[in-house]
């Protein structure tokens, strides 16, 4: 069962404000909500077993050595179903994972980054608050995929988009066009999309989006986004004659 | 026979050697033969390896065969975008080693670094996107080469996704054929270092530039040797067999000295999220513990890495952490851009150097290399584009063969033995 | 033609022990072993101190094998191997051949009749370049196994391959092959955390500016081991354990980096060593895998011969008239080896009998 509408806020008495510990606090019941869509997800199977709490993910993981975080406690709160503790870390934990799987050392065969994934994967499609933080930053990177069938583009390295890289982006920037034209493979000749994408490509791509259920969990975070996604792909479905 | 007391490796792994094969037990013993079963009852189409191929050694033993030419590129996003030098490189060598291949328009990013960063996607949209790349590829004949790491170790879960369970191949199977396209997946899911490493010795057999007086330190890829760990290529001469050998037998084969360091298993801190919203995070991973260790402990003239996401991490990590004093400017490259640096590309036209951000150039003067001459041929070929004279460079452009000198000294036609390889 | 005979293939702990105990009861025993000499892996591989008490092993186990050499009704055969069995229970025929001919028929091969076998083909240790973790066995010369520590045990000095020098810091990690469902020997090994404690005293004692620690995932000390080796080892000897298993092993310097989890802190760790000492674990040797072959007995899905009647039958197989005992079953230690092998020798030796009165003899 999905939860469709973000969690509503309690308001118990003794509480100053409704928003405990940086996130809206919910009932136990969507907790365990949410954790029954993590587990009942088919790859849940194939990613926890059990734990002896070793800690070699732990010892592997870049971001344990950076934030508060753990990928045992991860495996952990899922082995022991506890939801309390699994919501927590659906608010923070989970986007701190750097999805680089060192965690598949484990000895017991366990998949911690692949438990986070089905957590945010869940996070999205139940529109939680932290998932839509999470998001702010990714909705161009949706718009681009949508638009030209690749993640990145010559034109994001913005003048100031990227100071922190140093001048070299400012350069690029400057000289987009003429240093794009000066690229031997012909497929890369653009400045707006990585590489040039053929329409019909790009309307394949919408499809597998549309018919999967991915527009629908863009629509949960960014429903503006959704929108105009809507706009750019109908026209160009019905050119290539594709039917939804 | 007993163990001599401090006995050498080799004798003690002679001694402990057993009968019995070794596979990761958790993962796919062998997703190649699961492949051709499911072929077999009708399941999938199997692209199979056509033409001539070089098996490797994988972690566990299993043989591998890497496709020689006829490849489909399979690009990356971030390469075509950022580091447009990396993708050229990968094409380039393959021309000069003489073989074919297809660089596609019909093909779409696997869109997995929006996946793990965003998890705005599913398993059924993130398997249609790759069986669809796969399907292009299967309908030119050309077989796939994967250019990017993350786009491989994600292949590789969704193969495994695949082969387990039937109800996610059946969904795909329904969308693929609303799009007119097979269900199809290569016989090996091939990363282009696979590629580069199979050939090394014919790079090398190639190489004009001497590389034996630098130093090379190695990152490799997370998402290379990580995923699916038994699907990566391990050689016993190479780290005696205990560490991915990729990146490194090329450096190697080549002759540049490579040098180990104590965070040599760590990622480098792109975070696929946090290279855009948390940037603290990657920059301060990729200096702190990846480059101000190298410096320390290696003292490296470049790193070497085989990912898109490693090069940008590493490369663009640098500015920032300078400001704070930290120890750091160390060149970046892909192994792409060495081995044809080392086979005598040019360094902009081909490898495109003015895209990255750490300093390249002393690495450029130790191979050899007068960048200063090599920048300025680079940019009477952005006067021709200016002034129309070209719409675009091409590959022979890349070459200088229309130099008004002759062919530049920097980009010669490679098809001269150079050296006996070792 | 029936015989009276029992075969016992293996001259280990467990081989010993058994030709000794069908001796001890009247009957007669073909002790066959591959390598040229007896003792097993305690000898092959250089065995300094058993465990728990830290005895010398090789005298003890030399006592074993004089007891056998020098019993009348024990016949043995050295630099041998079983090529290949036929006959019936109480009637088997063994053919042998010289361990070193790689043919599988050749006219120098032997035959002997037995009516029993006794299966004491034993271990192997894990091979530890095959480890999930990154301990880079075959790379670094200080990232030594337990086998190899014993040798130097052995020769009453611990020091470091790369240089010579006795180590400063010295850890071992455990597990190293075992309880891993990656390499597929999802068991535990049973014996590493008691043998680790041993030489982790030996190496303090030896070495007392030594600073020891042991990464693990559980201490495994049953029984006596608890108050004989685990107790002392903090108490007296002053040997750390840390709870978090390494997952990797670089060099740093002229020093090894090992990277981990302080579960018990709950943080990552990284921290210097001199030596790293691997706690490999037991696999059925290749003697064990294909000598069940040739027998066709039933072995479990890790290769061990399966004792089909445990927990109250700890040595009978799934053939009648074969037996297994010691390591060959799975992991051991000493004591486990001396129990089954006696309880094999009785088995066989009883089961010979009965045959025997119910034949009219």
């Amino acid at each position: 069962m999905t939860v469709t509408a973000p969690p509503q806020v309690k308001t118990d008495a003794h509480y100053k404000v409704a928003d405990v510990a940086g996130y809206t606090e919910v009932s136990y019941e969507v907790k365990v909500q949410l954790f029954e869509q993590v587990k009942s997800d088919f790859r849940f199977g194939d990613y926890l077993y059990g734990c002896y709490e070793c800690g070699i993910c732990v010892g592997a993981c870049p971001s344990a050595k950076f934030y508060d975080f753990s990928p045992r406690r991860i495996a952990q709160a899922a082995a022991r179903e506890d939801v309390e503790l699994i919501y927590q870390q659906m608010q923070e934990d989970i986007w701190e994972c750097s999805q680089c799987f060192s965690c598949l050392r484990c000895p017991r065969g366990n998949n911690p980054g692949g438990i986070i994934t089905i957590m945010r994967e869940v996070a999205v499609r139940n529109g939680l608050a932290s998932a839509k933080e999470a998001l702010v930053g990714y909705s161009r990177i949706i718009y681009k995929i949508m638009s030209t069938g690749t993640q990145v583009s010559p034109d994001m390295l913005g003048r100031d988009a990227f100071p922190d890289w140093g001048p070299e982006t400012a350069d690029v920037a400057d000289n987009l066009d003429l240093w794009r034209r000066a690229l031997p493979p012909e497929t890369m000749h653009t400045t707006s999309t990585g590489w040039s994408v053929a329409d019909r490509t790009l309307v394949e791509l919408y499809l597998i989006w549309f018919e999967t259920g991915a527009l629908d969990m863009i629509a949960q975070v960014d429903p503006s986004l959704h929108s105009i996604l809507q706009e750019l792909m109908e026209d160009r479905l019905e050119e290539e004659g594709i039917e939804l | 026979m007993t163990i001599p007391i401090g006995a050498p490796l080799d004798a003690r792994r002679l001694v402990n050697a057993t009968a019995e094969p070794v596979v990761d037990r958790r993962s796919l013993d062998d997703p190649r033969a699961e492949l051709l079963e499911l072929e077999r009852q009708g399941e999938l189409i199997v692209q199979k390896i056509d033409g001539e191929a070089i098996s490797v050694a994988t972690k566990y033993g299993r043989e591998k065969r890497i496709q020689k030419a006829h490849l489909w590129h399979h690009k990356s996003c971030g390469q075509c975008g950022h580091i447009p030098g990396y993708s050229t490189s990968i094409f380039w060598m393959m021309r000069k080693l003489g073989y074919d291949y297809h660089d596609p328009h019909d093909q779409t990013s696997c869109t997995a670094w929006n996946y793990y960063a965003s998890a705005t996607s599913n398993t059924a949209a993130q398997a249609a996107v790759a069986v669809r790349n796969f399907a292009a590829a299967y309908e030119t004949g050309y077989f796939p080469l994967i250019h990017c790491g993350t786009s491989y170790g994600h292949y590789k879960e969704v193969r495994e996704q695949l082969i387990r369970h039937p109800e996610l191949r059946a969904q795909v199977r329904g969308i693929m054929a609303k799009l007119g396209k097979p269900l199809v997946l290569p016989e090996e899911i091939v990363h282009y270092s696979e590629w580069v490493h199979a050939l090394r010795h014919e790079i090398a057999a190639r190489q004009v530039r001497d590389v034996s007086g630098i130093v090379v330190t190695v990152h490799p890829a997370c998402h290379y040797h990580k995923i699916v760990s038994g699907d990566a290529i391990y050689d016993p001469d190479i780290y005696g067999g205990q560490r991915t050998a990729v990146v490194t037998g090329l450096a190697e084969a080549l002759g540049a000295e490579v040098r180990s360091y104590s965070t040599w298993f760590d990622c480098c801190g792109f975070g696929f999220r946090h290279i855009l919203v948390q940037r603290d995070f990657t920059r301060s991973f990729a200096t702190l513990r990846k480059i101000e260790v190298m410096k320390e402990e290696a003292n490296p003239d470049v790193v070497l890495t085989h990912d898109t996401g490693c090069v940008t991490t590493l490369d663009k990590s640098q500015f920032a952490a300078r400001a704070h004093g930290r120890n750091v400017g160390l060149a970046v490259l892909s192994d792409a851009q060495f081995a044809a640096l080392a086979m005598g590309a040019h360094p902009y036209r081909v490898c495109q150097l003015h895209w990255h951000s750490a300093d390249y150039r002393p690495p450029l003067e130790k191979m050899g290399i007068d960048w200063e001459k090599a920048w300025a041929e680079f940019q009477s070929d952005l006067r021709r584009l200016e002034s129309g004279e070209k719409r675009y460079l091409d590959w022979d452009d890349a070459d200088g063969l229309h130099d008004e000198e002759g062919p530049s000294a920097l980009g010669t036609d490679t098809t001269i033995e150079v050296r006996d390889v070792l | 033609m029936s015989s009276e005979t029992v075969a016992v293939i293996g001259g280990g702990p467990g081989g010993l022990r058994a030709a000794q105990g069908i001796a001890e009861l009247g009957g007669t025993a073909v002790l066959i072993e591959q390598r040229d000499f007896l003792g097993g892996t305690p000898v092959a591989e250089n065995y300094c101190g058993l465990t728990p008490r830290g005895e010398p092993a090789q005298p003890q186990i030399r006592q074993m094998v004089d007891l056998v050499t020098a019993n009348p009704l024990i016949e043995v055969r050295l630099g041998t191997e079983v090529a290949g069995v036929t006959g019936e229970p109480g009637a088997f025929t063994l053919r042998l051949r010289r361990a070193e001919t790689a043919e599988t028929q050749s006219s120098e091969d032997q035959t002997i009749g037995c009516g029993a076998i006794i299966i004491a083909t034993g271990f192997g240790h894990f091979d530890p370049g095959r480890a999930t973790q990154m301990y880079g066995y075959y790379e670094f010369p200080d990232v030594i196994t337990q086998p190899d520590l014993e040798a130097m045990l052995s020769e009453g000095r611990v020091l470091r391959p790369s240089n010579g020098q006795p180590p400063e810091r010295v850890c071992f990690v455990q597990c190293v092959g075992s309880r891993d469902r990656q390499i597929g020997n999802e068991y535990c090994s049973k014996v590493c955390c008691g043998v680790a404690s041993k030489e982790a005293i030996e190496i303090r004692e030896l070495l007392p500016d030594s600073k020891v620690l042991i990464f693990y995932i559980d201490m495994r000390m049953y029984g006596y081991w608890e108050n004989e080796i685990y107790w002392p080892a903090q108490e007296q000897h002053h040997v750390q354990y840390v709870k978090g298993l390494i997952t990797e092993v670089l060099p740093k310097g002229d020093r090894l980096l090992v990277r981990g989890e302080d579960t018990t802190m709950g943080r990552p760790m990284e921290v210097l060593m001199d030596l790293v000492v691997l706690s490999v674990g037991m696999e059925p040797s290749p003697g064990t895998r294909e000598l069940a072959r040739l027998l066709g007995v039933k072995q479990n899905k890790y290769g061990f011969v399966e004792a089909v009647g445990k927990p109250l039958d700890p040595v009978g197989t799934d053939r009648e008239a074969i037996f297994a005992c010691g390591a060959a079953l799975g992991p051991a230690d000493l004591e486990d080896t001396v129990s089954s092998a006696a309880g094999a020798a009785m088995k066989a030796v009883s089961y010979l009998r009965s045959r025997a009165v119910a034949a009219g003899h």
